[in-house]
């Protein structure tokens, strides 16, 4: 697989190379070539980007070298990605798809010179071919599928259980007896699990012995051919869909064939639909309620998400379409159907390094969900889900909606607001002069990150009865003229405030925001701009000072390696902003925009940051 | 073993750590040790530690983990030979763990609290652990810094300088009868002359692991 991948990451890398590229209309060819079954898709544009990046520059930098080598494997010294026969006037699409029987990962890709491209796939051996004009390559574990000037290298994988249901049937049917017993089975797993034994005799003798008979396969042995066997009759399958019938993802779904359309460098497919359809996450669903699995595949008909990805000035932007069904729009729909609470702006300061806003409707997503999926669970014949539609039909006569969702509305923001220090206690020991000891109680401070989250709520005095209580019952939950404190909330260590505004009820470890600011930030508060950004942006907006957060980042939590990381992205970082449009039935449209100051290409900028992981990682093995 | 290292790791290498022995040695060579290892100025830190699944690369255990090993390792280390009274107090919410165990022998001590390290963690003995770090002759005592501890210390990072500084390691040697010299120069005698204590900063102990050995000679009986 790391193989596929190093190939995988080699030809990504080369689209975001650049010589002379000439100016034409790009046409669609090698996406002709993607398995309908591809429910993930990532196709970049590569005459876009050539435009936008140096392949000069690119070849100099360092991970190159290693692409290179992976990819000319010491036979070609010399020769770069330039060299390789790929036709940039292409797409290129990178695709996962999986049915109920095979898993399907690859690339389709444009090929400009056959010659030079086997120079780069020097390991693929000729497979015949079923078909004319098509060629066929194959190592143990990929195919290489060439047709005119495009083409699709593929793997495919049937699933351990499609693999085990065909071996079993024909296992039992040939009549033999289980091939193994379970407790046999379960020492065999600690043997293998324990690598020092393992290690230590090789020989170790942990699978079935073959049979008398050569001819003769055991079980282990009928799985492998059980195995290849399935990936052949895929494969054949794959073919003749393709290159016999003409059916590929892009005349199987308009919606990625409009997608491609886009003046984009890069395209993002997720078919969620056909997602859930292959999950095995919902086998029980599946097998035990069929009908309500049904039922739920409605639900999901039709959602798919689709990405832009775009390459501008000093910034990148991903644009991203999530679309939906009109079940499942419609609570969506209501969900976000809610005003921008402004009282949360006063309570982010201007220089928090990182905060968001969520706005939604709780009550009327709720109302929606339970006029959608009740009727659903309510058909069901099964004991269980009758039970739960009772309870939660009672719950919902019984229960006071409107106080509960006055309560909690839904809508919330965040900050992040550094590292600052906080006082905790420590023990000290202490000896007289007799060395005997004793333990004494000091203050002491210790850096902690300052988050602070906040709810909307029209019934300020719910909150308020809960810490009165909870204040009776605790000491450690103490009233103040305009907060709550409740010692050693936070880690065991520190407190945590807790601000009823009477409109926010907000939650924070910063013990300014409790004792100077409990009504705002004022002047310090966000400024004019990004208030309207954040007001501006559908249900939820999220800004992200890259370099500030992660210069707050404690970074002694992380892995040595990955905290290098961390400090080496401190220097190259920009600003993060993620919006969102207004939501309706039909879909929700979110953007992440990352910009960055400074004079340097977007392309170049995005390189650097690249590079520098590749050498962190390279450097420190 | 790995979750009294992993816990010490915690301690040793990214935190404010206060530790304390304290050997109590009777004029026939029996006597009594009590370690402590005090966390509490950065029990933030060991807190989010524990919170994690791994660190490092390496996983993260529970409180009740590691109190279950502490306990097999007080089990182990009390069968051994002229050990008694082995006691631990485990304190989860200010980070102090208090042991101690009575001895019949300095040599029943070392290799009584050896062979239970190597019981517990499933190893050999290492060169380092098979080391003495106290002799006794009747009137002189020899002693280190066990090799388990400064093995420890040599990893702290040279980044966290000011938290080691902050840091304090503290070595207390008790007898039935008055001092009459040592050597260490970072000693102090008691009031009765009857304890030597040597302390420094786990910085100092980091750049100098012998710190704080020392060489005690009692009055003649």
């Amino acid at each position: 697989m790391s193989q596929l991948f190093k190939i995988v990451l080699g030809l990504v890398i080369a689209t975001l190379i650049t010589t002379t590229a000439q100016a034409q209309l790009l046409q669609i060819q090698s996406e002709h070539l993607l398995p309908k079954d591809a429910v993930t898709v990532f196709s970049i544009n590569n005459i876009s980007l050539l435009q936008k990046i140096s392949m000069d520059e690119l070849v100099n930098y360092e991970f190159m070298s290693e692409v290179h080598q992976e990819l000319f494997d010491g036979s070609t010294s010399g020769k770069t990605l330039k060299d390789a026969g790929l036709d940039f006037n292409q797409r290129l699409n990178l695709f996962y798809g999986k049915s109920n029987t095979h898993e399907l990962t690859g690339f389709t890709f444009g090929v400009s010179d056959k010659t030079a491209l086997f120079e780069v796939f020097d390991d693929f051996q000729v497979v015949q071919s079923p078909l004319p004009g098509l060629e066929i390559y194959g190592t143990f574990f990929n195919q290489l599928l060439i047709k005119d000037n495009k083409a699709m290298l593929i793997r495919i994988e049937p699933t351990m259980e499609h693999i085990d249901a065909v071996t079993d049937s024909i296992w039992y049917a040939r009549g033999n007896e289980m091939p193994f017993d379970f407790f046999e089975e379960a020492s065999q797993e600690e043997q293998i699990l324990d690598e020092q034994t393992y290690e230590d005799n090789p020989n170790t003798n942990v699978f079935p012995e073959a049979t008398e008979n050569p001819a003769v396969k055991n079980y282990y042995e009928l799985r492998d051919s059980v195995q290849v066997i399935l990936q052949q009759a895929e494969l054949a399958r794959v073919i003749d869909e393709i290159f016999v019938q003409g059916i590929n993802l892009y005349n199987f779904d308009p919606r990625f064939a409009a997608q491609l359309t886009h003046n984009a460098e890069g395209v993002f497919y997720l078919d969620n639909a056909r997602n859930l359809d292959k999950s095995e996450g919902l086998w029980y669903f599946q097998t035990v309620l069929p009908s309500l699995y049904k039922d739920i595949q409605e639900l999901y008909a039709g959602n798919v998400i689709l990405g832009d990805l775009f390459l501008r000035d000093n910034k990148v932007d991903f644009e991203v379409e999530a679309q939906y069904g009109p079940a499942l729009g419609s609570v969506y729909a209501q969900m976000n159907d809610a005003k921008f609470d402004q009282n949360v702006l006063a309570y982010i300061p201007a220089q928090s390094p990182a905060y968001f806003t969520y706005n939604i409707n709780l009550e009327q997503a709720y109302e929606q969900a339970y006029k959608v999926l009740l009727p659903l669970l309510s058909d069901e014949k099964n004991a269980q889900i009758a039970m739960n539609v009772l309870t939660l039909e009672l719950l919902n006569e019984f229960i006071n909606k409107e106080a509960l969702f006055d309560t909690y509305k839904g809508s919330m923001f965040g900050t992040f607001n550094g590292i600052k220090k906080v006082k905790i206690k420590k023990i000290q020991f202490d000896y007289d002069e007799t060395f005997a000891y004793t333990e004494v109680e000091t203050e002491t401070e210790a850096e902690m990150p300052i988050f602070t989250l906040g709810f909307s709520t029209a019934r300020a005095d719910v909150p308020e009865l809960v810490l009165k209580h909870m204040a009776r019952l605790s000491s450690r939950v103490q009233r103040f003229e305009n907060y709550w404190r409740i010692d050693n909330a936070i880690l065991d260590a520190a407190p945590l405030y807790i601000i009823n505004t009477g409109k926010l009820l907000i939650f924070t470890n910063d013990e300014d925001l409790a004792r100077l600011h409990p009504k705002g930030y004022g002047k310090g508060a966000l400024g004019k701009k990004q208030c309207k950004l954040a007001r501006q942006s559908g249900f939820m907006y999220g800004s992200v000072d890259i370099s500030k957060t992660l210069d707050g980042f404690p970074t002694e939590v992380l892995r040595p390696r990955n905290a290098e990381i961390v400090s080496s992205l401190k220097g190259k970082s920009g600003q993060l902003v993620l919006t969102s449009s207004e939501t309706n039935a039909e879909h929700t449209t979110f953007k992440m925009s990352y910009s960055y100051e400074g004079t340097e290409s977007t392309g170049k900028h995005l390189l650097d940051l690249v590079n520098s992981l590749y050498l962190i990682y390279t450097l420190n093995p | 073993m790995k979750y009294i290292l992993v816990f010490l790791l915690i301690g040793l290498l990214s935190a404010c750590i206060e530790i304390s022995d304290d050997l109590t040695l009777n004029n026939d060579g029996s006597g009594t040790l009590r370690y402590k290892i005090n966390l509490s100025a950065s029990k933030v830190k060991v807190n989010s530690i524990l919170a994690l699944d791994s660190l490092d690369g390496k996983p993260v255990p529970s409180k009740a983990q590691i109190s279950a090993k502490i306990n097999e390792f007080v089990r182990i280390l009390d069968a051994q030979v002229g050990i008694s009274n082995v006691l631990v107090e485990e304190n989860y919410t200010d980070f102090i763990f208090k042991f101690s165990c009575d001895f019949s022998s300095i040599k029943n001590l070392q290799d009584g609290i050896k062979l239970s390290i190597a019981q517990i963690s499933n190893e050999k003995i290492t060169a380092a652990a098979d080391q003495f770090w106290l002799s006794w002759d009747g009137n002189t005592l020899v002693r280190s810094i066990p090799s388990y501890i400064t093995q420890q210390i040599k990893n702290y990072k040279l980044e966290d300088a000011e938290l080691l500084k902050e840091g304090m390691y503290t070595s207390i040697a008790r007898f039935e009868r008055p001092v009459a010299s040592f050597e260490n120069k970072l000693g102090t005698l008691s009031k009765n002359q009857m304890a030597v204590m040597v302390r420094t900063n786990t910085f100092e102990l980091k750049e100098n692991q012998h710190l704080l050995d020392n060489t005690i000679v009692l009055t003649p009986r």
